[in-house]
């Protein structure tokens, strides 16, 4: 057996933005362990990293094959979206070190298991098996189960961990159970062979049955209503640092896989996935917005808001088009950086033990920190979908690809549900500037000030210019 | 009835029963034990099936493994062996419908179902997977299995910051 067949150096070009990621993530554990008070040295490995794994991903964009016998997709869909995981990594490293300090809990593991969760998502973005899509769904949430739990001492903390474990070692036996069967009636797990046996594998309720336990995994992962009980419990127990990364990288990740793993194969053309996903969506966008409306607290609310997004961004799964996907991968770049720039508001104004994050405690905010107020009130602009920033665009182009094909009533069931949103979102803009209040407010970090302006001019440019990105997005799909 | 069959009845009475055992006893360590014979008996469905790696790997994991943790588990948590487990039924109902739908499910994709292996039955003459499995590992899945690896560094480290005794710099009150 000729063992250069299978492993070349077209598989290690492929696997570069992984394995250089990989490498650092060992040095990194290596230097942690190896000096004491290390956790600045630690950072900037990570960092370094970081980067060195972005070259190598937009070095890879132009490529266009598969590498380690079809299991891995190199080029394209998958540079673009390691590159926005890595982006996405970068803006959540620079967030937590003052979240840390401030909460003076500050240890090298943390950087190392951000950093390790990230090539669970550059796998689930580049997968071309649904063996690659698993394993990436695991690196990434056992990573995010210790970091949901990263405050050990901290009830809430805690409870965060055990539940999002729990429920997602839950979920991810529905995952499993799902490829099996759909490998069990293909005698495959490869997303291009079994989209070869479309449509008669259809025919096979089991196989069918296969793709619906997938789908509960997958909208277990992405937060759609009816599997997002974990969400808030998790989003407002789990330091914020780490709920900004959960709920942007974590979420890219999972609809990456989700747009690989059902509209590669098959199911875009199958009229009975495409209603369920449509439902999915369709009770997301209502019961995110429904229960968004009570929330008092700001990382509660944003949870929610959570839940709705993964709604808007079913439509461009159900839809089945190019245009919903093209939305999609739009919608999780402009939603990438309006929730870091948010979460990262929230974690700079956060005081001692998950203080200061409730509606009340940001009244008068724009007189004492007028920045920050604008800036906040940007982020949630963008998050309601009102242009010129970059949610308008997303949520445009999602709707707009439910109207093409025939999901009218999602489109109209999407704008409404952006109705109710509006209060919510925009409460907290009027308590900033037209309550009155203010009390003294910890001192704010540089770091994580520079963090939040580059992503509220992202959103901006984006908002304005969106063909900076759609125009990539166009040449991809 | 021939022997294929009465072994094949045999593991699958010894699973479903331990199993039932691991569910409605109330005492934990009685749970734990009867655990050890619904995972020999699911090895010898394998064995049954010609899964000769599997029903290997099902003895080496999930007895070796697995099982004992359980059992250090519950034996070194103090307070378990005496406590008696509440197993009373909540919701009965909801409880009620939603089993009779699984199992009218099961049933019927039972029935309907084209079972893949079926049709091929004849085609597989009784030989070894672990060769197969093995050759599978270092060329067309050379990228999951050394994938596998990260995963469980992941789970280390995560492992070893969850049971760090303290930390040394500050004091979060609870």
């Amino acid at each position: 057996m000729d063992m250069m067949e299978y492993f070349s150096n077209a598989d290690l070009v492929g696997s570069s933005p992984i394995l250089a990621l990989g490498t650092f993530s060992l040095i990194a554990l290596l230097v942690n362990s190896l000096v004491k008070n290390s956790q600045k040295i630690v950072f900037w490995v990570c960092v370094a990293g970081v980067v060195v794994s972005l070259w190598f991903a937009f070095d890879n964009f132009e490529l266009n094959h598969t590498a380690f016998s079809d299991m891995l997709l190199v080029g394209g869909y998958a540079s673009f979206y390691s590159i926005l995981f890595l982006v996405i990594t970068l803006f959540a490293l620079f967030l937590s070190v003052p979240y840390l300090e401030k909460e003076e809990y500050h240890l090298g593991e943390y950087y190392i298991l951000i950093i390790l969760s990230t090539i669970g998502m550059m796998l689930m973005g580049s997968a071309g098996d649904l063996i690659t899509i698993f394993l990436g769904i695991e690196i990434m949430s056992v990573a995010f189960y210790v970091l949901a739990g990263y405050f050990r001492t901290k009830l809430s903390s805690n409870e965060s961990a055990l539940k999002y474990f729990l429920l997602g070692a839950f979920a991810t036996g529905f995952l499993l159970y799902g490829i099996a069967l759909i490998y069990g009636t293909t005698g495959t797990t490869n997303l291009i062979r079994i989209a070869a046996q479309y449509p008669q594998a259809f025919m096979d309720p089991l196989h069918l049955i296969g793709w619906g336990l997938v789908l509960i995994g997958f909208s277990f992962k992405v937060a759609a209503v009816p599997f997002h009980m974990w969400v808030p419990d998790v989003y407002e127990g789990a330091p914020t640092s780490v709920t900004a990364f959960m709920s942007t990288g974590g979420k890219a990740a999972a609809f990456s896989a989700f747009i690989l793993a059902f509209s590669v194969p098959m199911s875009m053309h199958d009229p009975k996935l495409t209603m369920v996903i449509a439902i999915l969506a369709a009770a997301s966008m209502l019961i995110g917005n429904w229960f968004g409306l009570s929330q008092t607290n700001l990382k509660r609310m944003l949870a929610y808001s959570s839940i709705a997004h993964a709604g808007y961004m079913l439509i461009g799964i159900a839809s089945g088009t190019q245009l919903g996907q093209q939305g999609i991968t739009f919608y999780l770049v402009s939603y990438g950086l309006t929730n870091l720039g948010a979460f990262g508001v929230i974690a700079m104004l956060e005081k001692e033990n998950g203080k200061n994050l409730s509606y009340e405690d940001y009244a008068g905010l724009a007189r004492t920190k007028p920045a920050l107020a604008a800036l906040l009130s940007m982020f949630m602009f963008s998050l309601t979908g009102i242009p010129p920033f970059a949610g308008f665009v997303g949520k445009y182009y999602l709707f707009a690809s439910a109207v093409q094909s025939n999901l009218t009533w999602l489109a109209i069931l999407g704008v409404i549900t952006s109705l109710f949103s509006t209060y919510y979102y925009l409460r907290i803009v009027v308590y900033m500037y037209f309550r009155e209040g203010g009390e003294e407010l910890p001192p704010l970090s540089r770091i994580s000030f520079a963090t939040v302006v580059l992503s509220g001019i992202g959103i901006v440019v984006l908002g304005i210019v969106p063909s900076l990105i759609l125009d990539v997005l166009k040449s991809m799909f | 009835m021939n022997l294929y069959e009465i072994v094949f009845y045999f593991f699958a009475i010894v699973t479903v029963g331990s199993a039932a055992v691991v569910v409605f006893s109330r005492n934990i360590i009685y749970s734990a034990f009867s655990l050890l014979f619904t995972f020999f008996g699911v090895a010898g469905l394998y064995v049954l099936l010609n899964a000769d790696f599997l029903a290997v790997t099902q003895l080496l994991i999930y007895v070796g493994g697995i099982l004992v943790l359980l059992l250090f588990g519950v034996m070194l948590t103090s307070n378990t062996i005496s406590v008696e487990l509440k197993t009373g039924t909540l919701h009965i109902l909801p409880a009620t419908i939603l089993v009779a739908l699984l199992v009218g499910l099961l049933t019927a994709t039972f029935w309907t179902a084209d079972w893949f292996m079926s049709k091929r039955a004849s085609d597989i003459a009784a030989q070894t997977t672990s060769k197969e499995i093995g050759d599978a590992l270092v060329t067309t899945h050379l990228l999951p299995f050394e994938i596998a690896s990260i995963i469980l560094l992941v789970a280390i480290v995560g492992a070893a910051m969850m049971a760090r005794r303290e930390n040394p710099k500050s004091q979060i009150p609870i």
